[in-house]
């Protein structure tokens, strides 16, 4: 792990750079280790294999921080200990008009619709970052199978809650925006709704599994206010 | 005590109702969002007598016209707008005595490229995650009113009068082209050859009409990096500066999002960012690395 200074109030922690789960485990008991122990922190960025701090200079500085650091890590092992969270539960209409890429995925996969939603569904997902937009939940990684690129020139607009694909990640459009990932269903809940008091459906670190749902059930879902995401709903 | 309604009669070019941003929420995609000249922010509120974190007027370009409801103070700070009392010219940088039935008016841009507009007392407005920061890329203006619209009214419970405060301009001898933004290597800054690190720093680069308070795209001769080498997405924080696949420089603002996967080659050290924000679209800049 390298401790980098970050322009002139922010660190990062660069972990080996490779997208994999034990690497993200670690970054996320870095994260909590700064939440809870560490002075002058302004803000914490997680993602796949880095943590971004920043800090207040007037409280503390580069050098006091990594000081600091350099003493937690040998402790950090011992608070990585299991601290796996429960499932999540997100219902996916996979039908073809929400399915917006649907024969792009076809093609570059090169299995059945069937296939491709028993695959993406199969696996429980980490979520490794937010970012991008507003509660954009980075999951990985997808079978190798239904590995595809993005989309050379980017969608315009995408419809928010879509459910896309892009190279060994998959995730859900938390708003409508312009984007690159390829668009195989819809889900009827929202992940970041500013509303609400607590507007994050997730976080970094959390586990999701995708399940599939009908189009009317679709509907119906979307009218309810609040859905139990802690269970599958038949 | 007074009820202060200010009226809305033309909202200007791109007007916002800002104050110091929601910074922590970063771990969620939420972008820093607030003002984007902070220093300017901070003195204008000053200068009227309000908590530094009180909301703002940031105005871009060209400027509002406002119709005020009773006697109030305000103080405007950045960009020189021409600003106009009743038809009467106003300076900026200090404390101004309002009169009910006044109609603030600006006119045409004379140094820099936003202006802040303070009103002595506590704004009504409606805030998300403690802010009242347009949040960006949302469908939606939101939160509601932090865009500044034709027929808008502020609701603001004016505070007593404080004593005329006057304050330099800070920005006098700052904002001649090419403007020096000085920076501290980032991340990634090993990523690039001496040659075009040579490049970046020898050069002055315009900045592109493309720009905006996510972020500032800079034209000039392309900073070449070997793009098979990938970066895994990584935090991104104010004034970091990412080179694209083309080898496009651009400096990431307030509004940018939080995360990216372009390499950082350096970054605008804090106090710089503000009058980076003075800087608009067709202005040089050029970077001065400190080690």
């Amino acid at each position: 792990m390298n401790v980098i200074p970050y322009g002139d109030s922010a660190l990062l922690l660069n972990f080996e750079q490779n997208i994999d789960e034990k690497i993200n485990q670690e970054v996320i008991a870095w994260e909590k280790c700064f939440r809870e122990f560490a002075e002058g922190i302004q803000f914490i960025i997680p993602a796949y294999c880095s943590l971004t701090v920043g800090f207040d200079t007037t409280q503390t500085s580069f050098e006091e921080l990594k000081d600091w650091i350099l003493h937690q890590e040998s402790l950090i092992s011992l608070k990585q200990e299991n601290t796996a969270s429960s499932i999540k539960y997100i219902p996916v209409c996979y039908e073809e008009i929400f399915a917006l890429d649907k024969e792009e995925v076809q093609k570059q996969t090169n299995l059945s619709w069937e296939s491709i939603i028993q695959l993406h569904t199969n696996r429980v997902y980490r979520v490794f970052m937010l970012g991008f937009l507003p509660g954009f939940p980075y999951l990985g990684k997808v079978p190798e199978k239904l590995y595809v690129h993005r989309k050379r020139i980017p969608s315009l607009q995408i419809p928010a809650r879509s459910v896309g694909l892009a190279g060994f990640q998959t995730g859900i459009y938390p708003s409508e925006a312009p984007g690159g990932w390829q668009i195989i269903g819809r889900t009827p809940i929202s992940i970041f709704n500013p509303a609400q008091e607590n507007p994050f459906l997730l976080q970094a670190g959390e586990q999701i599994q995708f399940y599939v749902i009908s189009k009317s059930k679709f509907e119906k879902m979307q009218k309810e206010i609040c859905i139990d995401i802690s269970k599958v709903h038949d | 005590m007074t009820e202060l309604k200010v009226k809305v009669i033309k909202a200007g070019m791109f007007t916002l109702i800002q104050d110091l941003g929601r910074g922590g929420y970063q771990q969620f995609g939420i972008p820093v969002g607030g003002a984007m000249d902070r220093q300017s922010a901070r003195l204008a509120n000053q200068l009227v007598g309000n908590p530094e974190n009180t909301p703002v007027l940031e105005i871009t370009i060209m400027g509002p016209t406002l119709e005020f409801s009773s006697n109030c103070q305000i103080a405007i700070t950045g960009a020189d707008i021409s600003p106009k009392l009743n038809q009467q010219e106003i300076p900026n940088f200090q404390t101004i005595d309002i009169a009910e039935k006044s109609i603030l008016t600006f006119g045409r841009l004379r140094q820099g490229c936003r202006a802040y507009l303070a009103i002595g007392g506590d704004w009504q407005v409606h805030r998300f995650l403690g802010s009242c920061s347009l949040l960006s890329k949302q469908k939606e203006i939101f939160p509601k009113g932090s865009l500044l619209q034709k027929g808008d009214e502020l609701c603001i419970q004016s505070s007593e009068k404080t004593p005329i405060q006057k304050v330099e301009n800070p920005y006098q001898d700052r904002l001649l082209n090419p403007i020096i933004i000085r920076v501290l290597p980032a991340p990634e800054f090993d990523w690039f050859s001496r040659k075009a690190i040579a490049s970046f720093f020898s050069q002055d680069f315009q900045i592109s009409p493309d720009s905006n308070r996510m972020g500032y795209r800079l034209l000039g001769k392309n900073i070449e990096w070997n793009t098979s080498k990938e970066l895994i997405s990584s935090g991104i924080i104010l004034g970091t500066v990412q080179v694209t696949a083309e080898g496009q420089p651009i400096i990431l603002l307030a509004d940018a999002q939080t995360t990216g996967g372009y390499p950082r080659l350096v970054n605008v050290i804090s106090i710089d960012l503000d009058i980076l924000a003075q800087t608009k679209p067709g202005d040089w800049i050029r970077f001065q690395l400190l080690t």
